[in-house]
């Protein structure tokens, strides 16, 4: 409870601060529906060649782009800010501004994972739910309620899986204060806005266990389209949990490394 | 019976630091095979400060001040030894500990920088589980001893230096810590800000009996506010005592002030003055001289017979002289 008005406060304080840009607002529409555009056109002009590709046709590869966006803009909305804060030059660690952070008397992780909010990531967020339910229109038979609950949860663990990911990448910071080892990711990350099955086998063996992007939203997307069950949804949703355990674990381990920044 | 003290034992910190020759050729050397040095930072300190008590922490630059503020703020962990603050142990980080506490860093700010002070305050009195009235009550009274209402509404990127400390404190002091760590509070701050945050510190003191360890280099703090000091040098507690007594630390001097009744060039060492004694400026008719105590009256004596002296003063030198000795002499 106190956690959540705590998220409450964030969120107003974030917004107030994003008020005093108030241009970014049509920067960001403008960002948003440009990255949309492209990414429809893209798959259009793919599917204007073929029908399917490896098993994904025109709408349910759309379901995927919505998802992704979905995630995404989840991913942008508060996690990516609230992280970002704290890695790369000037940036928390490596000028000890950190130090704030830890003298609150609040759960770290919560703090560095909800701090900052970049509510511009709402439209995005519309938009990608929107493309979604779109490209379930398109489809004959519509999902029943089972698969959208498992559609729901398969969600749920990607977006937990790409969080602890993230988390990882941010705690080895405290190793490092320099590192920029975010960015690495996102290069990653834009791979899975394309199913997995259409790559090689190798990029997909690494897309599902090394760096598991490829599961974040591939999976969900093969739920809602009928593709997959119950069975890989719990079995990513396990696979979540000990990822964000295993991240979680290696946060608080890197805060003890953590060594400030002389006065 | 609740432990009401910070006690310090054998706390000691080593730092495990990349080496690095300068130039293009070693930093790139440096990526593929970094070499390590271990720097004591703090070597083991034993220390008490009892409940309410206002404590300096002074040593030159990278003598360790800082280091060990971190420890006993939890922000650092120790490489061995013991802290306990008020039962507990910073390193643990518990929340009750975190809420008694609180740290001033003179150099880093805790504001958010786009917004109004007044809303950064809100944020921290959630953070603190204050309810809104009681923090409504505690920022008003703040701001009172602070004097500084009419900042409270402008965004904190436009606020001066010493409007920007005014806030930092308003901010460390909302959820009315036992224990303060101010490192640096006054750093670059004008005269009159200076003495009204002293004032201020002074006041919170008193008023909520709270403990104080600063660190400073402005003396007129140190004079101010803390009646016994610890003094760091190479991560060692060279004195810890009555700021009174520092003096005894080095071999005792006095400064003596001379004001001649007509201007009159002495050269720089007379052989009439004793051994110890020195000049340490003359203008026009002022002489200003150290000497050794125990040297003070014959001194005294021989500038009588010397030369036409129309005024003089002996007194004690200023705390600076005193601690810029014992920096520059080091191992004492």
């Amino acid at each position: 409870m106190r956690y959540l008005k705590l998220i409450k406060v964030f969120i107003k304080t974030s917004a107030q601060e994003t008020l005093m840009y108030r241009a970014n607002f049509w920067v960001s529409l403008l960002h948003a529906f440009l990255n949309l555009i492209v990414a429809v056109l893209a798959l259009v002009i793919l599917f204007g060649q073929t029908e399917n590709l490896n098993g994904w046709n025109l709408s349910s590869t759309l379901s995927l782009l919505g998802v992704y966006l979905i995630v995404s803009a989840i991913r942008n909305l508060f996690i990516g800010p609230s992280l970002e804060a704290l890695v790369g030059l000037g940036q928390e660690v490596w000028n000890g501004q950190f130090d704030f952070t830890l003298l609150r008397p609040v759960n770290t992780q919560f703090l560095i994972t909800f701090r900052i909010w970049r509510l511009f990531s709402l439209i995005d967020l519309f938009l990608g739910g929107a493309v979604l339910l779109y490209s379930i229109f398109q489809t004959p038979q519509s999902p029943n309620l089972l698969a959208w609950l498992l559609f729901l949860l398969a969600l749920v663990a990607g977006i937990l899986i790409l969080y602890a990911i993230l988390l990882a990448f941010t705690a080895l910071v405290f190793w490092n204060p320099g590192y920029l080892f975010t960015w690495v990711f996102d290069a990653i990350f834009q791979l899975a806005r394309y199913p997995l099955g259409i790559y090689p086998v190798g990029v997909r063996i690494f897309l599902t266990w090394i760096i598991p992007v490829g599961v974040i939203t591939t999976i969900p997307a093969q739920v809602i389209s009928g593709q997959t069950g119950a069975p890989i949804v719990f079995l990513i949703l396990a696979a979540s949990v000990f990822l964000f355990l295993f991240a979680s674990w290696l946060f608080n381990k890197g805060i003890k490394q953590y060594h400030s920044a002389s006065s | 019976m609740q432990f009401s003290k910070i006690e310090v034992k054998q706390l000691h910190k080593t730092y495990h630091v990349p080496q690095r020759e300068a130039g293009f050729k070693a930093s790139v050397r440096s990526l593929f095979r970094p070499i390590y040095q271990d720097v004591p930072a703090v070597k083991p300190l034993d220390f008490v400060i009892e409940s309410g008590e206002m404590v300096a922490l002074i040593g030159p630059n990278g003598a360790g001040k800082t280091t060990t503020l971190k420890m006993l703020t939890g922000l650092l962990h120790p490489s061995g030894g013991d802290i306990n603050i008020f039962g507990f142990n910073p390193s643990e980080r518990k929340p009750a500990f975190l809420r008694s506490i609180s740290m001033v860093l003179g150099n880093k700010s805790q504001m958010l920088w786009d917004i109004p002070p007044l809303d950064s305050f809100f944020v921290l009195a959630e953070i603190y589980s204050i309810p809104k009235e009681e923090a409504v009550s505690r920022i008003n009274e703040l701001v009172e001893m602070l004097e500084m209402r009419e900042i409270l509404k402008k965004p904190v990127r436009n606020l001066s230096l010493g409007e920007r400390m005014k806030c930092e404190l308003v901010a460390s002091l909302l959820h009315r810590p036992k224990v303060l760590f101010l490192d640096e509070p006054t750093l670059g701050l004008d005269i009159n800000i200076q003495n009204r945050l002293r004032h201020f510190i002074l006041e919170y003191n008193h008023r909520y009996g709270a403990t104080v360890l600063l660190t400073s280099h402005y003396m007129a703090d140190i004079e101010r506010l803390c009646s016994r000091v610890l003094l760091i040098h190479h991560g060692e507690l060279l004195y810890d005592g009555q700021l009174s007594g520092l003096n005894q630390m080095i071999e005792p001097i006095k400064m003596i002030r001379v004001t001649l009744s007509q201007q009159n060039g002495v050269n720089p060492k007379p052989d009439w003055l004793p051994a110890s004694a020195e000049i340490v400026s003359q203008e026009k008719q002022h002489l200003h001289l150290r000497v050794a105590q125990k040297e003070a009256a014959a001194c005294t004596a021989a500038l009588l017979h010397n030369l036409p002296v129309a005024d003089l003063i002996v007194e004690d030198p200023p705390l600076e002289t005193v601690i810029d000795r014992i920096y520059q002499d080091g191992d004492l």
